[in-house]
């Protein structure tokens, strides 16, 4: 039902708003070399396609379509409208399908991670691609002195029902460096419940060259809820150096069964992670980054360091990352090191942002 | 707050250049925050939630336009406004440098609608004071004759420094110059400076160490005494030339704020056209 609508909604607004000025359209692609036991793999994580443009004065629309490599179909990531003038009282609207706003990370599109790929344990609760659903989400900006946003949602299908082409990824890969990502297109496959989002975000401009975001986050669908906390804090004193500092925590509260292994009904899986990003010039930038996961009452957790590194000789068309952190085995018995080279490109306007 | 109680004019301005107009013409009568700080390069502004709360209860924007602040819009969007009338300031500018032909990123960051560094030119200044003259006076008809008295004074005040500015640096007309970035052409053609070449080897695009040998031999063919560049870029491609060749390298005030003495729109020629002056040694007085 709330499809359909959704689909009505975008269909009208396509038809009868539609203006004569052509929207943007944008391609990001890149390579990513990893280097693990041994093992040198050559993969592509695919093509991003960016369709956006006004609709009207009062509305955009915003496409995204992901090819993630040689063999899997193009897939809809994002196909969302959203009004943000026009409404009353600084009310914003989101329909389609889009990214929903749960905690910092699950908005950015992977190409955005300075450390290439997205912290193991966020991708246990979100899906190795983050989650995109299908929904209608209202937003206010509220009338506080500094940028104040919250944020609710409903949508059709709740996180663990997303369906994400990392099957055919993962198949590319050697099969004993993944057991995550196996592990992870399992988790449960299928549910389709209703689910809601709620997020209440601040943004304070301490001075012309400190920021800091602070953020709080709550997901609930059928037996499950996520809640949620982040924190940004960026020093910019000029356009070619920075410092950022970032970090989020999430805590999933688990239904009897996780990927498809009976829990303790009131488990908890716990996700963060902390990264530390500096650009010391036009071209380079270097960080750390923590990423950590457990399961209370599974006595089990896991925690991987890593180092990344950026290099952009051409504003943002052009970046190429390092990547060298700790992976452990599923069982936790083993640590090895992992190499991630990604060299990403960009045409259009929509960029590849190194921090 | 305060200025909703006062009954002032609220106006948000991309750029420190729009913004001292805008005081200039405004007067006690409205209030004015820029986005972009004088010593920020204007083409890239980082995206802040914090700007949007800045523009949620602006009556007025003034964009600089021509493709230079397109991250406006995402910041006007943002705010969620539905009231704040949004004013181009470039509609009335002669465009220089407009391409032809096909444009594409192989030409480096170029503007297609024309080179939109035209507030470096302080005729220019009197079509952006005249832009937000009768935007303020449409706004706010009551103080018109206060607008129209600042336009004119402001006019005034352009008018005798530019008749100064002609005279006592007569000077520099003709004098070939090196720019780090193409900002320059409004500014180059008003005051007669030559322009060589440039450091970057296109516009955006970071000089490589064949682009800075090439620039070492057009300093030596042409006789090149300066190298001039923006406040925000970094001075190593510029000392390194200087460490190699004889030839001075300065740094200019591309907007009001963005080097000491360039505090306001006049300032910020007479600090430029001072620095310039003292760096070929001619004589200003």
């Amino acid at each position: 039902m709330l499809r359909k609508l959704v689909g009505g909604i975008l269909i009208t607004t396509f038809t009868f708003g539609q203006t004569t000025a052509n929207p943007q359209f944008s391609v990001i692609g890149d390579l990513v070399i990893d280097h693990l036991h041994k093992n040198t793999s050559l993969l592509s994580s695919g093509i991003e396609m960016a369709i956006q443009g006004y609709v009207n004065p009062f509305a955009r629309a915003d496409i995204y379509l992901h090819k993630h490599n040689d063999s899997s179909p193009i897939e809809l990531e994002e196909a969302v409208m959203t009004i943000e003038k026009g409404l009353p009282y600084g009310l914003g609207i989101r329909a389609g399908k889009f990214r929903p706003d749960l905690g910092k990370i699950n908005k950015d599109h992977a190409h955005l991670f300075p450390y290439i790929e997205a912290p193991s344990g966020m991708a246990k609760i979100l899906g190795e691609e983050f989650w995109s659903a299908t929904g209608v989400e209202t937003n206010v900006f509220l009338p506080l002195p500094w940028y104040s946003n919250f944020s609710l949602s409903y949508f059709d299908s709740g996180i663990g029902s997303h369906d994400h082409s990392d099957h055919e990824k993962d198949e590319d890969h050697d099969e004993d460096k993944d057991d995550h990502d196996h592990d992870e297109k399992d988790y449960g496959s299928d549910k389709q419940t209703n689910a809601f989002t709620v997020r209440w975000s601040h943004f304070f401009e301490l001075n012309d060259v400190n920021h800091l975001e602070l953020g709080l986050s709550g997901y609930s669908g059928q037996d499950e809820g996520i809640l949620g906390a982040d924190f940004k804090y960026k020093w910019r004193p000029n356009k070619y150096r920075s410092l950022t500092i970032q970090a989020e925590v999430l805590q999933h509260s688990l239904e009897d069964e996780y990927m498809k292994k009976a829990v303790h009904p009131d488990e908890k899986l716990t996700a963060a992670y902390a990264m530390v990003n500096f650009q010391f010039n036009k071209s380079y930038n270097f960080g750390v980054m923590v990423d950590y996961w457990s399961l209370d009452l599974a006595d089990d957790e896991s925690m991987n360091p890593s180092i990344f590194f950026g290099f952009s000789p051409v504003e943002e068309s052009a970046v190429l990352r390092l990547k060298i952190g700790q992976l452990e085995d599923a069982d936790h018995h083993k640590k090895h090191l992992k190499t991630t080279v990604q060299i990403i490109w960009s045409l259009g306007p929509h960029k590849p942002h190194r921090y | 707050m305060i200025s909703f109680l006062f009954g002032k004019v609220r106006i948000v301005s991309s750029t420190t250049d729009i913004a001292d107009i805008v005081k200039i013409i405004g007067g006690d009568h409205v209030t004015v925050t820029s986005i972009a700080r004088g010593n920020q390069d204007p083409h890239y502004v980082e995206i802040l939630p914090s700007y949007m709360v800045k523009v949620r209860k602006a009556d007025i924007y003034f964009m600089v336009g021509m493709e230079l602040d397109l991250w406006a819009q995402q910041i006007i969007d943002g705010s969620r406004n539905r009231k704040v009338m949004v004013v181009d300031c470039s509609v009335e500018i002669n465009k220089m440098e407009v391409p032809t032909g096909q444009i594409d990123a192989s030409m480096g960051d170029i503007h297609r609608f024309g080179n939109p560094h035209y507030w470096l030119d302080p005729e220019n200044g009197k079509l952006i004071a005249r832009m937000v003259a009768e935007k303020l006076i449409n706004h706010d008809s009551k103080n018109a004759e206060q607008y129209q008295s600042n336009l004119t004074q402001f006019e005034n005040d352009l008018n005798s420094a530019i008749s100064i500015w002609t005279k006592r640096f007569s000077d520099l007309r003709n004098k070939n110059i090196i720019f780090y970035h193409n900002s320059w052409p409004y500014f180059s053609k008003r005051f007669g400076l030559i322009t060589v070449g440039f450091l970057e080897p296109k516009p955006g695009i970071t000089p490589s160490p064949s682009q800075l040998n090439q620039v070492i031999n057009q300093i030596k063919e042409n006789e090149i005494e300066v190298i001039a560049s923006e406040s925000y870029f970094s001075d190593r491609a510029p000392k390194f030339i200087e460490s190699k060749i004889n030839v001075r390298t300065v740094k200019l005030a591309q907007s009001v704020g963005a080097i000491e003495g360039a505090d306001s729109y006049i300032n910020l020629f007479e600090t430029n056209l001072l620095i310039l002056a003292k760096a070929y040694g001619v004589s200003y007085d």
